[in-house]
Order: C-alpha cells, then sequence, then structure tokens
C-alpha cells in the first residue's frame, strides 16, 4: 500500500471551493466578451496619496493580470506606468499585487473584480513601478558569488545532488521580489535587521553551495538578521517559482548560522537545550537562558503572570523526569549537530 | 471516537487551561482522548532548523507512539501541527530517512510504518463530529458573539502541506463559529503571523505584528478573538499588556482558545474552561455564559 505523503483531513481546506481556491475553479469564472472590473493604484511616488482609477477590461480567453493593463494601457490610460519585460515567468519585472496577493503579471489568470497595487516593502516610484535598488544594494553586500577555500581540481566538481539540493532550489529565484512584498518583518522595517526574504533566497544560492569558503558565508549570515524570520511561509505562499522558501533555504541557512556564527543563535541552542535536557519546553527555563538576569528587568509582568499561572517557577527549578524526559535525552544527546 | 492525543508544551504550561478546556470538551463531544505522556517536544521552530535529525526522530516517535495505539493522532497546536505533518511527509517519501528513525525508535520497541492519520481538533470537529451533530450538541448557542477568528500560519501555511492558493480563503473557523451561534468578523489579520516563533530572543516583532492584528480585529467589531493554535494565544492575550503600551491604548480584546469556544456553546461555565486564566479578563463572553440551573433564558 502506498503511504500517503500528506494525510490531511478534507476539513483542513474548509473554503477552498467557495472561494474558487482552485486553478480549475479560477479559470472557469469567466467567459469571454465578460466585463473585468480592474481598479488600478495610481500615483506618483506616495503610496498614501494613491488614488484608484477603475476600468472595464473585456475578458478574452487565457487573459491575464498583463494582458488587462496592457489592454488598459493601450485604450484607457496610456500613461499607467507599470513593469514587464518576458511576458513568461522568466526576468521577475512584473510582480504587482493583485486583491492583496503578490503575483506575476504575467503569469496570473485575471479576476472579475481585480484590485492592482504595487508591491510593499519598497519604495514607490510611479503608479505599479517600484524602485528595487535597496534590494539590489542588499544583495550585493552579501558578495554572491563562490570563493572555494580548496583548490579547484577542474571540472566535473565532485558534487552530489544532496549536496546541492537546497542551493539549487535557491537557483530557481527570478528575483521578482513578490516574497519581499509578502514578507511581515521586512514591513517592519528598520525594527530589526532582517534582510527579508528575496535577498535570503540570493544568499542561499551560494552560501548553500558546500564548496564556499565557509568563513565567508559566516560573515555573510552574521549580516542577514536571519533569525528575526518568523516562519509565517508567507514567502512561500505567493513565490511563483515555487521555492520552498522556509524549508529549503531559510532553514538551512539558520543551520549554518547556528553552526558558524553560534551567538546568533542563542535562542536556537538553548531551546535544543532544554527539550534535550527536559523533554518538553519549560518557558521559563527557556526565557531565563536566552535573556540571563535580563528577564528579571520587568518585575510587574513578571507577577501578572504569576498571578495568572501562566509561569511556574517551581516547576522550573523542579525539573520532573518523565518519559518523555528520557526519551529526548537518549535521542539528542547522543550526537550534537 | 478514540485519539491518541498530543497537547505540546504550551498546553502543559503556559497555556494549562487548554489542555483542561480540549479534555472537558472532548467528553462533552463523546471523543476519547487517549494522551501520550511519553511524547515530547516536537522542536517548535528551532530543532527542525538546526538539527533535522534530532526533530525527524522526535516528531516520527510522536506518530509510532500513537501508531502502536492504533489510534489517529489528535494535536491542538498549529507548529506542533505542522512539524508531525512535515516529518511524517519526510519520511514517506525518503526511504534513507525513514531506516535510520526508524533503527533509533528501536531501542525502545517502537516502529514507524507511516499509517497514522493526523487531524488538529479544528479539523475533527468538522470531520469527526460534523456541523449537523455539533449543532445538536449546542445548548448554549453563542448567538451574535462577534468573533475575529485568528488561525495563525502552520495550520494553513505552507501551500506545498494545506493546498491554499491563498490561505485567506481558509474558512474552517468561521464555518464552525457559525454553528455554535456566533458572527464570525471579516478582517485584515485573520491569517496573519502573531510573531511567536521569534519572541524568545527579541518580542518587538511579535508585539508589533499582533498589535496591528488586534487592532484589526477591535475595529471590525469583534468582542473577542479565538485561536486554534496555544502560541497564537500566548502573543495575543498574555502579551497584551506589551501590546498597549507599545500602541499606546488599551485594546481589552479577550481570546479564546478554540476548545474554549466550542466549550461554551455546549453549556460548560468559563470557570470549567479556565477561561479565567488568561492574562486578559474575558468580559464579552459574560452575557453568553449558560446558566444551567435556570435552564435556557
Amino acid at each position: 500500500m502506498a503511504l500517503a505523503s500528506t494525510p490531511l483531513s478534507p476539513a483542513s481546506r474548509l473554503g477552498q471551493i467557495e472561494h474558487a481556491d482552485t486553478l480549475a475553479l479560477r479559470n472557469s469564472r469567466l467567459a469571454p466578451g465578460d466585463p473585468i472590473t480592474v481598479r488600478v493604484a495610481r500615483s506618483d511616488g506616495v503610496a498614501k496619496q494613491a488614488r484608484f482609477q477603475q476600468f472595464s477590461v473585456p475578458y478574452q480567453k487565457w487573459m491575464r493580470v498583463l494582458d488587462a493593463l496592457n489592454w488598459i494601457a493601450e485604450h484607457e490610460a496610456t500613461d499607467l506606468a507599470y513593469r514587464w519585460f518576458c511576458g513568461s515567468k522568466m526576468c521577475g519585472s512584473c510582480a504587482v499585487r493583485m486583491n492583496g496577493r503578490e503575483v506575476l503579471a504575467c503569469w496570473e489568470a485575471v479576476e472579475p473584480d481585480m484590485t492592482i497595487e504595487p508591491l510593499r516593502n519598497l519604495p514607490l516610484v510611479r503608479d505599479l513601478v517600484v524602485d528595487r535598488s535597496p534590494y539590489e544594494k542588499k544583495i550585493a553586500s552579501f558578495e554572491p558569488w563562490l570563493e572555494r577555500d580548496a583548490v579547484y581540481r577542474g571540472f566535473p566538481e565532485p558534487l552530489s545532488h544532496r549536496e546541492m539540493k537546497n542551493a539549487s532550489k535557491a537557483l530557481d529565484c527570478i528575483s521578482c521580489m513578490c516574497c519581499y512584498s509578502a514578507c511581515p518583518v521586512v514591513r517592519l522595517g528598520d525594527l530589526t535587521d532582517f534582510a527579508g526574504p528575496a535577498p535570503l533566497v540570493q544568499l542561499g544560492q551560494t552560501a548553500l553551495d558546500p564548496r564556499n569558503d565557509q568563513n565567508k558565508v559566516a560573515r555573510m549570515l552574521a549580516q542577514s538578521g536571519i533569525f528575526n524570520c518568523v516562519s509565517c511561509y508567507k514567502c512561500e505562499e505567493v513565490c511563483p517559482a515555487a521555492i520552498p522558501i522556509v524549508t529549503h533555504v531559510i532553514e538551512p541557512l539558520k543551520a549554518k548560522a547556528a553552526a558558524l556564527v553560534p551567538g546568533m543563535a542563542r535562542h536556537a541552542h538553548a531551546l535544543r537545550a532544554i527539550v534535550a535536557m527536559r523533554g518538553r519546553v519549560d518557558p521559563g527555563a527557556l526565557v531565563l537562558r536566552v535573556q540571563g538576569l535580563g528577564a528579571f528587568k520587568n518585575l510587574p509582568r513578571i507577577l501578572r503572570l504569576l498571578v495568572r499561572g501562566k509561569i511556574a517557577p517551581l516547576k522550573t527549578l523542579l525539573m520532573r523526569k518523565t518519559a518523555a524526559t528520557a526519551a529526548a535525552r537518549r535521542i539528542l544527546n547522543r550526537v550534537r549537530p | 471516537m478514540k485519539f491518541a492525543y498530543y497537547p505540546g508544551c504550551s498546553a502543559r504550561s503556559t497555556c494549562a487551561e487548554l489542555n483542561v478546556a480540549t479534555h472537558r470538551v472532548a467528553h462533552k463531544l463523546g471523543l476519547e482522548l487517549l494522551q501520550l505522556e511519553s511524547a515530547t517536544c516536537t522542536g517548535a521552530r528551532e530543532l527542525r532548523a538546526i538539527d533535522p535529525a534530532g526533530f525527524y526522530t522526535l516528531n516520527v516517535r510522536i506518530l509510532a507512539l500513537a501508531e502502536r495505539e492504533g489510534l489517529p493522532l489528535m494535536t491542538i497546536c498549529n507548529t506542533c501541527t505542522l512539524n508531525v505533518l512535515d516529518a511524517h511527509a519526510a519520511f514517506v517519501s525518503d526511504a534513507e530517512l525513514a531506516q535510520t528513525v526508524n533503527a533509533r525508535l528501536a531501542e525502545e520497541n517502537l516502529h514507524y510504518s507511516g499509517r497514522t492519520k493526523i487531524s488538529h481538533f479544528l479539523w475533527v470537529l468538522h470531520e469527526q463530529i460534523g456541523a449537523k451533530r455539533l449543532r445538536a450538541l449546542v445548548t448554549n448557542p453563542l448567538t451574535g458573539l462577534t468573533v475575529a477568528a485568528f488561525y495563525g500560519c502552520h495550520i494553513t501555511r505552507p501551500p506545498g502541506r494545506y493546498g491554499f492558493v491563498d490561505s485567506r480563503n481558509n474558512a474552517a473557523i468561521e464555518k464552525l463559529a457559525e454553528i455554535l451561534g456566533c458572527r464570525p468578523i471579516d478582517y485584515s489579520g485573520r491569517t496573519e503571523c502573531c510573531g511567536f516563533h521569534t519572541a524568545g530572543h527579541d518580542e518587538r516583532v511579535a508585539i508589533k505584528l499582533a498589535g496591528q492584528h488586534i487592532l484589526a480585529a477591535k475595529a471590525g467589531g469583534a468582542k473577542t478573538m479565538v485561536t486554534p493554535c496555544p502560541l497564537c494565544h500566548t502573543v495575543l492575550d498574555s502579551f497584551q499588556h506589551e501590546i498597549e503600551e507599545d500602541l499606546g491604548q488599551k485594546l481589552d480584546m479577550p481570546v479564546l482558545h478554540l476548545p474554549q469556544l466550542v466549550g461554551l456553546a455546549l453549556g460548560l461555565t468559563p470557570e470549567e474552561l479556565n477561561i479565567d486564566r488568561h492574562m486578559i479578563p474575558a468580559t464579552a463572553i459574560d452575557d453568553y455564559t449558560a446558566a444551567p440551573n435556570q435552564g435556557l433564558a
């Protein structure tokens, strides 16, 4: 019997049918000639001052968001600013937000009612055009090339698929910036030093290549802010190249950072140590281990948490050994990563 | 219907009320829960990144414990759910990994063959109980209670696991809330991130992100939020004082665990559901508290 790779209950997809959340359903909503309502954000570069201009576009079979924009630019708004080049999911220049979702205009089917906005988290130039230079500067600062720490032994180099698995996924990136626009941590601006998903995918192309000089990789990871990733998978959801950004790029990069720059990963190492010792996470023990005495700087808060039984200092101090403790100790303490 | 039940670490510490409420509600629903006492942490987000081998072993071990009992697995935490789902997917697609993990598990006479069904409590309600039976079990309909469903991330993303083109289309909690009599509201935070997974080393991201979502829920007219994940609950409820300080305004937004909302509609009292253990008092539900001695008012 073949084993199911996703033994999921249909209840995990409730809402999918009525919201036409499948390719077939989405493509069956319009017939040629049907009017599509398109609202396009127009501005002179100040997102807050953007106004929405509404158009009615006649649907044609297989119509994409880009076709609708082209129709508008030809018939209704010749001054509409938008970018595209290849029209075939290669150049990554036509990304916009359609109904609040980052899409490639050249690869996304139109919807009966569309609001088209520019990408977020980047300076706006005009209408749907954003300034990509902050992203490009970030990538340049990651020195995205290979520096071998061993002598080049000539072609073909001894590399296995397994070794290149993650880097090769990252190499599918077309730099469309959909993920960068969707990332909630990037949206918080300077609050953290998080580089953002797109630059991290670019970093992953070389940092996850085993031939790269590990000292250089460590130097680049140290300026990536990678542990500020909240693991929300918004980037994976919008990636038109279907790169598993969290699983195959950010997590392997975190693993590298944890090994090469352990100071960046204090929290991750602390959590592992606590699970290895206790079997389960004790939040009190985790906070103490990561923050040290700093954990006590907000006493009113600690009292509030104590009153509601949210923290249990006695449990933290008097660790109870259980079957889970024994199992975790055996499994995690054998080989240190 | 019997389940191997995995509460996870949060529901056994910071959110202990969730575990209590789940057991009480399961009893009302006629679900028998066998709590897997020897199960470990699934490793949150950290272990899977820095120690994949340890991550797979701990998670497959949980699936093997359920398989030994011949029972499907029920979870109540989003992150735990995704962890066991991911571990299962890796196990069945990578024979070498499966062999290594089973060799480790053999030391305690455990073995996984890949047959454990995995279900979150939210899905169990829809699938094993079903709308019809649930409706019949509602003795205290929460008529008109405006709730903001807060899904969190790991119960609806990544797309490779759950299959949504747009995770905002998930409607499982709203459909459930309607069965219970509530009026679910639409707001921008429904399937957004609470920021929990960076809060261990820096709370600021979680405070900023969750603040936006609570504000949106409030603006949408929600009397309470409800979440299927204890980690989201921790940020939305336990951090709410800090969020209010950051925003410079009072929010007073109660946040219920999913089983607590169900329990109220099934006639359990807030005390029985340990709702008094939350940081933000759930005053919004006062009008909806069952008064069993006086019949249904």
